[in-house]
């Protein structure tokens, strides 16, 4: 039972002999939903931080391509913006008065639709032959695949794509690249490992030297992995360890690398609130420019536009998802930002690190070893 | 926005199939999984409406475990 596999590597953990702390960075809003959920941080000792970082592609998302699908809604005649229902939130930074998000922009009678599959932007453009579809994606590669596999099945002439997508290993070498890294040890995504597989995580081994360990989303799984870190560290013998073998193989899932390949490239890309990270965004390749948003419509960007890329003002999105802070270092947390009326993305996204915690019940600094513990 | 959740395969026709867990039913797309032998019973792992990877029976029931823990504890705090 998955239960008492927790309780028993919670154990293997306490009786390490710890005595430094070490921080331990997941790059992955679902893995961050289950340590909270389960309480992992207050269950584990002190000496260990568990750190979120870039692990939303809802809260990376850069703001001017949130602006520029309110705007291709707004304007375009015979137009309707799908994407996924986090993004619809996300606001943008402009005057109070402007239309804010794609949800403000659909109040104001734009054609906006939340999508869950990239299946349904195909068959919302079949039904729609008179209009323009646009499928706004931001995600990473976990989903940056079924959009693949979408273009590779073929899509219809009136359906366009606006693409965020992001790859979330060169956040993380940008990461260990500074000089002083915000952590000491990684556990990788499982999800993104599936598609990608693990080797995508050799260099955070290989080339700087930290242990790192590919986790799934059950907490035995991710205390594995935890221990599988620490154990590293403590022994002085660094690898790669995959603690979600049953779901990630070797080379991951071939035929979606194939299509990423085949139908996307990869671009140096800006990170909202971060900047632009070298070879970091996905990309429709050429032979798909008939089908690229950013191709057909003009770029709306008013040069008036105060912030633009920036997080909203007040807003410390930018050092949570770098894991410099943590949600309730943030002056607005809660105060004036909750999921109700979220003011950054990190509160908006399911998988972002403020709208995790604040539903796990974290209140304020203190709290944040105190939650519910394992059970 | 992206955790991938269990679902046992249904029916099949051509890249499609129909997949359910505790009695909902999806239609998903095999497309991702068009070089592995896959079949009626087995369990997959589903991301955005497409499958990403074929699971075991055993992984599908604990990730459930999990899932279903989230959903009291999102309804509790909603
Ligand atoms: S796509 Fe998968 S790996 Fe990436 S953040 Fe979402 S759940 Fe985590
Ligand atoms: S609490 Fe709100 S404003 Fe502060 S970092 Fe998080 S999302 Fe941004």
């Amino acid at each position: 039972m998955a239960l008492d596999d927790a309780r028993q590597w919670l154990d293997k953990i306490r009786a390490l002999p710890l005595t430094s702390p070490v921080r331990i960075m997941n790059v992955c809003g679902g893995h961050e939903r289950s340590i909270s959920m389960a309480g992992l941080r207050s269950a584990l000792p002190d000496m260990i931080d568990l750190i979120p970082g870039p692990g939303c592609p809802v809260c990376v998302c850069p703001e001017e391509d949130i602006y520029q699908a309110i705007q291709i809604g707004l304007n375009e005649p015979d137009s309707i913006v799908v994407a996924f229902g986090d993004m619809l939130r996300v606001p943008v930074n402009v005057s109070s008065k402007s239309v804010r998000s794609l949800e403000q922009a659909k109040a104001a009678g734009a054609d906006i639709r939340p999508i869950a599959s990239p299946s349904e932007a195909v068959r919302i453009a079949k039904s729609e032959p008179g209009k323009t579809v646009v499928f706004f994606v931001a995600g990473f590669e976990t989903t940056c695949a079924p959009v693949a596999g979408m273009l590779a099945e073929g899509i219809p002439d009136n359906l366009l794509l606006l693409m965020s997508g992001r790859l979330t290993w060169p956040a993380v070498a940008m990461l260990l690249d500074y000089e002083t890294p915000s952590f000491d040890a990684l556990i990788a995504p499982g999800h993104v490992s599936t598609v990608m597989g693990p080797e995508e995580w050799q260099f955070v081994v290989d080339r700087h030297g930290f242990p790192a360990a590919i986790a799934g989303f059950t907490p035995d799984s991710l205390l594995a992995a935890i221990y599988s870190v620490l154990r590293q560290k403590l022994d002085g013998r660094i690898f790669l360890d995959n603690c979600y073998q049953q779901v990630v193989k070797p080379h991951g899932n071939p035929t979606a690398r194939r299509l990423i390949e085949s139908t996307l490239t990869i671009v140096d890309a800006p990170w909202r609130g971060i900047g632009i990270i070298p070879a970091s965004g996905l990309e429709l390749r050429a032979d798909y420019a008939q089908h690229n948003a950013r191709l057909r419509f003009p770029v709306h960007a008013e040069n008036a536009r105060k912030n633009a890329g920036a997080m909203p003002p007040g807003c410390d999105c930018a050092r949570v998802v770098l894991g410099r802070i943590k949600p309730v270092d943030c002056k607005l947390y809660g105060v004036s930002c909750t999921p109700r009326s979220p003011v950054g993305p990190c509160m908006v996204s399911d998988e972002g690190a403020c709208r995790i915690w604040w539903s796990s019940g974290i209140r304020t600094r203190s709290a944040e070893h105190e939650e519910t513990t394992c059970t | 926005m992206c955790l991938a959740i269990p679902m046992q395969i249904a029916s099949i026709n051509g890249s499609r199939a129909v997949c359910s867990i505790k009695g909902i039913e999806r239609e998903v797309s095999l497309f991702l999984l068009q070089d592995e032998p896959i079949g009626i019973g087995d369990y997959v792992l589903i991301h955005v409406g497409y499958a990403i990877q074929k699971i075991s029976a055993e992984e599908a029931r604990s990730t459930w475990e999990l899932l279903d823990q989230m959903l009291t504890e999102d309804a509790q705090h909603a």
